[in-house]
C-alpha cells in the first residue's frame, strides 16, 4: 500500500524542483508586476498603496500609447509573417541536395548565433547617412554621387528595424521547418510523382500539412519573442522620434526608467502580457483544431 | 483534452518568456530601507557604494581607491559597485524596491529619493571640513526646503566649439548671436554643402540640454526666479522654433532625434560638423579619438541681447538613511573625507576630463592647467537643470518629446502649452 502511494507521488516529486524554480523565477515576478500595476508607486520604486486601475487609465488615455500599440502590432505581424514566409522558402531550398549545402546551413546560423545588440548595431552602422557602410559602398561603386539619407522619416527607421528583425528571425524559422521537412518520408513524394502531381501540388498537399506542426511551434514562439523584443529597437532608435518607433516593451522601459513611472510601466507590461496570451492561445487552439479536423 | 493541453502550454510559454524578458523589475516593498547590518563577523564596518561609470577609467580608479582606502582604514569594509549610465537607474531602483538601498550613491539626480524620505541630510554624513570645500552654488542645486541632501562630486560645463579652419575658409566670423549664427550656417553651407554647419542633439539621452542651450540664451528656461515651471513662455517657444528652423533649413546634422552627442563629437572631430555645443571634455574625446582638427571654444550664441549662459551638469553623492550606528556614520564620513582629499579629488576630476565641484580642487586644477582655469570660471557661473524638483524626470522627457514632435512638424507653442499643463497637474 505504502509502495503504491509512493509510486503515485513519485512523478510529482521528480518534477517538484522544476515547479519550485518556475514559481520563484516566473510566477513570483509576474505576480509582483500585476501588483505593481494596481498600485501607486513612487518614482524611487516604493509601493504606496492600492490604486485600482488608475495606472491603466493613465496609460490608455495617453496619446503615445495608441501609437505604440499600433507600432507593436505592425512590428510583430510584419516580422513574424515575413520571416515565416522567407524562412519557409529558405528551408525548402536548404532541404534540396546541392554542393555546399552544409556550408549554406552553417551560414544560416550566424545571424541567429550573434547577439541582437551586435546585430542591431551593425544594421545601424550600415544605414547611417554620414558614415554608414551602405552609402560608402554605393559611393565607391559609383552608383550614387552623394550620400543618401536612408532614414529620412520615422517610418523609414521603423522599416529598417523591421528588416533587421526579419533578418535575425529567419534562421529560427528555417531550422524549425527544416527539421519538419527532414522528417517527411520521401516515399510520399515518390508516390505523388508517380501519380503525376506537380511541384506545387506536392508542396501544398504533402509538404505543408506535414510541416504544419513545426510551423505552429516556430510561429507561436516567434510571436512571443518578437512582441517582447527589446534590443533591436532600443539599439537603433530608442523608440525615437517621439515614440514613433517605440513598441510596448521599449515604451514601458522608458516609462519605468526614464520617467520614473513604474506603476504605469507595469500596467503596460500587463496589457502586453494579456494581448500576447490571447493571440498565442487563439493561434494555437485554432491550428490544433484544424489539425484535429 | 488536446485543446486544454495546448492552452496550458501557451500560457506557460507566455508566462515564461514574459518573465524572462521583463525589465520592469519585480521586487517591491512597502517602505524605504531596512536596518543595516552591523558589519561583518570580523567586526568590520561595512559600507557599500554604487557609483556611475563616467568613462573607461572609472572602474580602475575606484578599484585603486578601494585598495588605498582599505589599507588606510582596515576596520572599514568598503565595496564599490560601478554601474554604467544605462544600468544605474535600474539597479538602484530595483535595490530600493527590494529594501536593499546602497549606503552611498553617486548619480545625477536625487529629488525622487529625497521625496520618498530615503536620504540623510548632507551635513549628517559629511564632516564640516569636507562640506566647506564645496562651491556653495553647487550645494544649492541639492537644496529642498532649506536642507542640502546631496553633495557634488564633479561637474561639466558646455560651450560652443567651432572648427577654425572651416570658418576661415568660409570667411565667417565666430557667431555670438542667433542672427550671426544663421548667417554663418548659410555661408558654410554655400562654401561646402557636404559639411553640416551646426550640430544639434535632440535625442532621448540629451535633448533636454538642447532645450537649455536655446531657451537659457533667449531669456527663458525651465523655471522662473520663484522656481515655477515656465516651459511654454514666449522666449522658450521662440527658442525652440529657432532651433527647429535650423534643422528645417538644412543647416544641421540630418537626424537630430537620433544623432547622439558622441555621434556629433565624432563628426566634429572628423571635420564634418563645423560648430556644435558640447562639454569641456571634448578636447580629451578628440585627442583620444585620434582626430586632428583646428578647433576653438567660444560662448554659446544668444538672442535678444541676453548674456551668454553656459549649461552646467553636476553629479552628486547622496547617502541613504539605512539606520546607521554611530560607527557606520563615522565610516561614511571617513569615506568622504578620504575621497575629497585635495590631491585625490583632483585626480578623480581629471580622470575623465571633468571639472571640480570644490573650491580647493578648482584652485589646484586652475594652477596646473591654464585652459582648465577658464572652464573653472565658466562652471562657477553657469545655469543648472532644476533637478531638485521632483517633476524633473517628467519635464526632461517632456521637453525632449516636444522637440522631437516639433522635428516631425508639430507646433512648438501647442506642444509646450500641452507640456506645461501636464506638469502643472
Amino acid at each position: 500500500m505504502k509502495n503504491k502511494t509512493f509510486r503515485k507521488a513519485e512523478p510529482y516529486i521528480w518534477i517538484l524542483p522544476s515547479i519550485i524554480l518556475m514559481a520563484i523565477f516566473i510566477l513570483v515576478p509576474i505576480v509582483f508586476v500585476f501588483r505593481m500595476s494596481l498600485s501607486e508607486v513612487s518614482k524611487a520604486g516604493i509601493i504606496r498603496g492600492f490604486s485600482g486601475f488608475a495606472n491603466f487609465t493613465k496609460v490608455m488615455n495617453s496619446s503615445a500609447f495608441k501609437l505604440v500599440l499600433r507600432n507593436t502590432i505592425v512590428w510583430t505581424v510584419a516580422v513574424v509573417v515575413l520571416s515565416t514566409v522567407l524562412g519557409f522558402i529558405l528551408a525548402l531550398m536548404l532541404n534540396n541536395e546541392f554542393r555546399g549545402r552544409k556550408i549554406a546551413r552553417a551560414i544560416m546560423v550566424f545571424p541567429w548565433a550573434t547577439t541582437l545588440v551586435i546585430q542591431a548595431s551593425a544594421w545601424k552602422f550600415i544605414i547611417d547617412t554620414d558614415y554608414g557602410t551602405l552609402n560608402t559602398l554605393l559611393l565607391r561603386l559609383g552608383i550614387i554621387d552623394k550620400a543618401i539619407n536612408w532614414t529620412p522619416t520615422a517610418g523609414a527607421y521603423f522599416t529598417w528595424e523591421i528588416a533587421c528583425g526579419i533578418f535575425v528571425t529567419i534562421p529560427f524559422v528555417t531550422f524549425c521547418v527544416l527539421s519538419g521537412l527532414q522528417s517527411i518520408d520521401t516515399s510520399y513524394y515518390e508516390a505523388a510523382t508517380v501519380d503525376g502531381a506537380s511541384y506545387w501540388q506536392q508542396l501544398f498537399q504533402i509538404t505543408m500539412p506535414l510541416v504544419s506542426s513545426s510551423l505552429t511551434v516556430s510561429t507561436v514562439l516567434n510571436i512571443i519573442y518578437v512582441f517582447n523584443s527589446f534590443p533591436i529597437i532600443w539599439t537603433i532608435t530608442k523608440g525615437d522620434p517621439a515614440n514613433h518607433t517605440d513598441t510596448l516593451v521599449t515604451y514601458l522601459y522608458k516609462l519605468a526608467f526614464y520617467n520614473g513611472k513604474q506603476g504605469q510601466a507595469a500596467a503596460v507590461s500587463v496589457i502586453g502580457f494579456t494581448i500576447l496570451l490571447i493571440c498565442a492561445s487563439v493561434y494555437m487552439v485554432y491550428t490544433l483544431r484544424k489539425g484535429d479536423d | 483534452m488536446k485543446k486544454f493541453a495546448a492552452l496550458f502550454l501557451t500560457v506557460s510559454m507566455v508566462c515564461g518568456l514574459a518573465a524572462c524578458s521583463s525589465n520592469s523589475g519585480g521586487g517591491s516593498s512597502d517602505g524605504g530601507s531596512e536596518s543595516k547590518d552591523e558589519g561583518g563577523s570580523d567586526g568590520k564596518v561595512a559600507i557599500n557604494v554604487i557609483a556611475a561609470q563616467y568613462g573607461q577609467n572609472t572602474k580602475t580608479w575606484w578599484e585603486d581607491f578601494v585598495k588605498e582606502f582599505t589599507t588606510e582604514y582596515p576596520d572599514i569594509d568598503l565595496t564599490v559597485e560601478v554601474e554604467s549610465w544605462n544600468d544605474i537607474y535600474t539597479v538602484v531602483n530595483t535595490r530600493i524596491s527590494n529594501n536593499d538601498a546602497p549606503d552611498i550613491l553617486n548619480i545625477d539626480v536625487f529629488a525622487n529619493y529625497q521625496a520618498d524620505d530615503l536620504l540623510l541630510p548632507a551635513e549628517d554624513f559629511v564632516s564640516k571640513e569636507t562640506y566647506d570645500k564645496m562651491y556653495p552654488a553647487f550645494l544649492e542645486q541639492s537644496n529642498v526646503d532649506g536642507t542640502i541632501w546631496a553633495i557634488p562630486d564633479l561637474a561639466s560645463a558646455r560651450a560652443m566649439y567651432y572648427n577654425a579652419d572651416i570658418l576661415k575658409d568660409a570667411n565667417v566670423e565666430v557667431p555670438t548671436t542667433w542672427d550671426e549664427l544663421t548667417a554663418a550656417c548659410e555661408a558654410i553651407k554655400k562654401h561646402d554643402s557636404k559639411i553640416y554647419p551646426w550640430g544639434i542633439d535632440m535625442t532621448t539621452d540629451e535633448g533636454q540640454a538642447a532645450f537649455a542651450y536655446y531657451t537659457w540664451n533667449n531669456g527663458g528656461g525651465f523655471v522662473d526666479d520663484d522656481g515655477n515651471w515656465i516651459l511654454n513662455c514666449d522666449e522658450n517657444v521662440e527658442a525652440i522654433e529657432y532651433a527647429i528652423g535650423l534643422v528645417n533649413d538644412g543647416y544641421t546634422n540630418s537626424d537630430p532625434a537620433n544623432d547622439t552627442r558622441y555621434d556629433l563629437q565624432d563628426m566634429f572631430g572628423a571635420g564634418q560638423v563645423a560648430m556644435m555645443i558640447g562639454p569641456n571634455s571634448i578636447p580629451t574625446y578628440i585627442a583620444d579619438g585620434g582626430y586632428s582638427i583646428n578647433y576653438e571654444v567660444a560662448p554659446i550664441p544668444t538672442n535678444g541681447g541676453n548674456d551668454s549662459v553656459s549649461a552646467g551638469v553636476m553629479d552628486r553623492f547622496m547617502c541613504f538613511d539605512n539606520e546607521y550606528s554611530d560607527a557606520e556614520l563615522d565610516a561614511i564620513k571617513t569615506f568622504f573625507d578620504f575621497f575629497y582629499e585635495d590631491a585625490r579629488y583632483s585626480e578623480w576630476v581629471l580622470m575623465e576630463g571633468f571639472l571640480p565641484a570644490t573650491s580647493t580642487g578648482g584652485e589646484i586644477l586652475a594652477k596646473e592647467d591654464e585652459s582648465m582655469a577658464s572652464w573653472v570660471d565658466i562652471v562657477g557661473s553657469c545655469n543648472f537643470y532644476p533637478t531638485a524638483k521632483t517633476e524633473w524626470d517628467d519635464v526632461k522627457q517632456g521637453v525632449i518629446n516636444a522637440e522631437q514632435q516639433a522635428l516631425l512638424g508639430g507646433n512648438v507653442k501647442e506642444l509646450l502649452d500641452e507640456l506645461q499643463a501636464e506638469i502643472a497637474e
